[in-house]
């Protein structure tokens, strides 16, 4: 298994560039990071962009009943999906604190983000 | 996913429990114990009280987290309900062989797991 | 060195942004299918900060009719090319 403490890397990295409900890009990118992590993968999941949206607290079903995503972030942690990032940015772009997210994820600036894409085997973008 | 599509139905006393192709429910409402008990003699598993304590923490993971857990995770939650010993995948694959994921979620009448091996 | 690929224009879509946001001081970025379009003289301002390190595909130029309107700044590669970006980078990452 792997030490996640000691550094940024891992296996893959999913990056998630889209709100909720909207479109399936964010479902299908947390699908990838669950499949990956169910065969054993070191998962890490970068929020960016408008993406960041996903981590918002709060969050409910559409207004016809669409499944939220709040369920499915609660779930990460049964995965051992703890690598959590989000661009900080984006986060500020859109007047939101860190506070009212429902997960903790670090942020990170631009070079950062390099670094963890180096940091990967994989970077899935989504 | 749960199938919309009927393929048989189970009975269970009175009832006619709509199946899908791969033999989990159609109506996720439609579980109670008696259904699992009919599910699990089709295929000759006799359900014990250690079958049952992970059937119920199924149920407690799809209620929290609208999802079937695939083994790995279903491995952690019955750690973390029923305690290590029993939070092993041997412990699953002795009480539902084959996949522990699939055949223990089909009994718990949840969807089939989506992420599974 | 990562290579990363865009297939969006920077006239239509703010995935270019995050692409950059992304890059490393020796990442690469390759222009295909509709992203060609950034590597027009009119749009290629957008990709200041990967000069040098920008490429753009001729098959997809030459489909849309933009071979030879390139702007200097963008190297110009045929799929062999491209192949050889891959070879030549520890990874791509592509941006849609």
């Amino acid at each position: 298994m792997h030490d996640r403490d000691t550094q940024l890397g891992g296996d893959v990295l999913v990056i998630l560039r889209h709100p909720p409900h909207g479109s399936s890009w964010l479902r299908e990118g947390l699908d990838a990071a669950l499949v990956a992590a169910a065969f054993g993968q070191a998962v890490s999941l970068l929020f960016m962009g408008d993406g960041v949206m996903a981590l918002a607290g709060g969050q409910g079903q559409g207004p016809l009943g669409q499944k939220g995503t709040a369920p499915t972030l609660d779930m990460l942690a049964m995965y051992d999906i703890e690598a959590l990032y989000l661009e900080s940015g984006a986060l500020s772009a859109l007047g939101l604190n860190r506070d009212a997210l429902q997960l903790p994820a670090q942020p990170l600036e631009a070079a950062d983000i390099a670094n963890l894409i180096a940091a990967h085997r994989l970077v899935l973008t989504f | 996913m749960a199938s919309t599509a009927v393929e048989r139905y189970l009975q269970v006393g009175e009832r006619s429990v709509p199946l899908d192709p791969e033999g989990y429910l159609v109506e996720l409402d439609d579980w109670s114990p008696a259904v699992a008990r009919a599910m699990a003699e089709e295929e000759g598993r006799v359900l014990t009280e250690e079958h049952w304590e992970v059937i119920e923490v199924l149920r407690a993971f799809y209620a929290r987290f609208e999802a079937s857990p695939a083994m790995r995770p279903l491995v952690k939650a019955v750690g973390q309900s029923l305690g290590p010993e029993k939070g092993r995948s041997l412990h699953l694959m002795r009480l539902f062989p084959d996949s522990p994921a699939r055949v223990a979620a089909r009994l718990a009448g949840l969807p089939k797991p989506a992420n599974c091996l | 060195m990562i290579l990363h690929i865009l297939n969006r224009p920077p006239s239509s879509s703010l995935t270019y942004r995050e692409a950059l946001a992304s890059m490393g001081p020796e990442d690469r970025l390759l222009l295909i299918e509709d992203g060609v379009l950034g590597a027009l003289p009119s749009q290629v301002r957008h990709f200041e900060s990967v000069t040098g390190r920008l490429f753009a595909l001729r098959e997809d130029l030459a489909a849309r009719g933009l071979d030879g309107h390139c702007d200097a700044a963008v190297q110009v590669v045929d799929v062999d090319g491209f192949v050889q970006l891959t070879e030549e980078a520890d990874k791509t990452v592509s941006w849609s």
